[in-house]
């Protein structure tokens, strides 16, 4: 009884979001506007359909709709070439710091010398902790990646995804938090 | 004028690095008090953003442009000439342009059709000089946008998708830093939480004591987008005037800090 009901506010729902996505009077205007901004503003306020969800539902994700999302992040993953996902950690180091590349710092502390960290993400000084073991490393790989297929509408944004780091990049990177010999890890007792 | 401004500069930027030494207050309101007491009381009381009002208000009062007028006619929202508090009610809609305008969009109107400059011919520069001479004349005065008219309302509307509206290489939207995670960091800087803390967008247009730079809302939006790898929207776009609106409307009720001091 209740799964039924469920079922059809799931239907009513779907029907409304096919109704809204013939864009409404307020979004024409809402498109008109972006517009008005000029053309190089307009193409970059262009939403792919799940940032346009996590606008919707202000990042908080209705539970029906988070196993495909997570789905379709997923998907959006791709790998080395040659299937390492863990690289050098030095080159790794400079892609983290980078703020046109990882950019990392602006959200986690890292290395524990760095000063100017911010802390909008958890903190990943001795991030290597937990070992290197294979579900360690896709963990990692993955999330760096593509943070919204392990946790949908992160503030943290899909590098990969976004072409700002390749798959060899994101392997760097995983190689800067997890191998022992990286600064990172500096305070671990080993 | 301008040896006198370059004195200043290196006076504020001297002072900036000894307040980043010396202990910072963690309050960025209460830090930039801090700061804009040090440059006062080394400068003989005379603040940056007062030379930009000295020379907004010249730019104001002089006959200008191929009309050869003035913007004293010129009408924010109170009738022709009376600019008293006007910014606490910017942006809104004005029945000549039929438009909601905000400070930049209204004076760069005013200098269309009052001066008879052409769009392309209008610096911005002097749009920033004349919005903070306005601007000093709001100066704690209270904020008091409230979006009535329909198109006041909608562009609220409008502003408020925006905010929240999150795309780009980097995922990003207004909300992500100033809702979501208001009160962290990137990096060393606090963000400000534009929907809890009236006095935030109460202090534009505003002095940036770090960078030596006189900035209004507009700046501030664009350089926003910027931070998220995004290009900016164009001035006096709609994006801008309704993120404005958006954002002053929830400080209402603030005392206006005018021309802001910030960091
Ligand atoms: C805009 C802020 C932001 C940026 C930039 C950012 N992150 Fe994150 N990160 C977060 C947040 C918030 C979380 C927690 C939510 C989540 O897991 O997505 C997180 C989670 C993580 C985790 C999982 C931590 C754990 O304990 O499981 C890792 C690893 C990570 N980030 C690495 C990185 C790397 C590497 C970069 C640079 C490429 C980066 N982050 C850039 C905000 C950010």
């Amino acid at each position: 009884m209740k799964g039924k009901r469920f079922l059809l506010w799931f239907t009513l729902a779907s029907l409304l979001g096919v109704a809204l996505s013939q864009q409404t009077p307020f979004q024409q205007r809402v498109s008109q506007a972006i517009q008005s901004g000029g053309p190089e503003f307009q193409k970059s306020m262009q939403q792919d359909p799940d940032q346009a969800l996590c606008s919707q539902y202000r990042d908080k994700l209705p539970a029906e709709l988070v196993p495909a999302f997570l789905e379709r992040q997923r998907k959006l993953i791709k790998y080395p070439a040659d299937g390492r996902l863990m690289g050098d950690w030095k080159k790794g180091e400079e892609l983290f710091t980078n703020p046109r590349k990882g950019n990392c710092y602006a959200c986690h502390t890292g290395d524990p010398r760095e000063a100017g960290a911010g802390n909008m993400g958890p903190g990943l000084v001795g991030y290597g902790a937990r070992g290197t073991s294979e579900a360690v490393v896709k963990y990692t790989y993955d999330k760096i990646y593509n943070a919204w297929a392990s946790m949908p509408c992160s503030l943290m944004y899909r590098a990969g995804y976004h072409g700002i780091l390749s798959p060899e990049d994101t392997a760097h990177i995983v190689a800067f938090l997890l191998d022992p010999a990286s600064p990172v890890n500096a305070n671990l007792k080993r | 004028m301008g040896r006198f401004l370059g004195l200043l500069v290196a006076l504020v930027l001297g002072l900036g690095a000894l307040g980043v030494l010396a202990q910072e207050e963690d309050d960025p309101v209460k830090e930039a008090e801090k700061q804009k007491q040090q440059l006062l009381e080394q400068s003989g009381g005379i603040l940056p953003s007062d030379l930009y009002v000295q020379q907004g208000e010249e730019l104001f009062k002089a006959k200008r442009g191929p009309k050869q007028a003035s913007l004293e006619a010129c009408d924010f929202g109170r009738g022709p000439g009376r600019l008293e508090g006007v910014v606490g009610r910017l942006p809104r809609y004005f029945f000549d342009t039929r438009r909601v305008e905000d400070l930049d969009s209204r004076i760069r109107t005013c200098m269309i059709r009052l001066q008879g400059f052409r769009p392309e011919e209008i610096r911005r520069s002097e749009v920033v000089a004349i919005a903070f001479y306005i601007a000093s004349l709001s100066n704690e005065k209270t904020m008091y946008v409230r979006p009535l008219l329909p198109q006041e309302k909608q562009l609220y509307e409008l502003g408020e998708r925006l905010f929240y509206l999150r795309a780009g290489p980097r995922d990003m939207g207004c909300a992500s830093c100033h809702v979501t995670y208001v009160g962290r960091r990137a990096g060393v800087l606090p963000y400000s939480d534009l929907l809890g803390d009236k006095r935030v967008a109460s202090h534009w247009p505003a002095f940036r004591y770090s960078n030596d730079q006189a900035w209004t809302m507009a700046d501030r939006i664009r350089a926003c987008y910027a931070n998220l790898g995004m290009p900016a929207p164009d001035f006096y776009s709609e994006p801008i005037i309704a993120l404005t609106l958006f954002m002053n409307a929830q400080a209402r009720g603030a005392r206006m800090d005018l021309p802001g001091f910030i960091r």
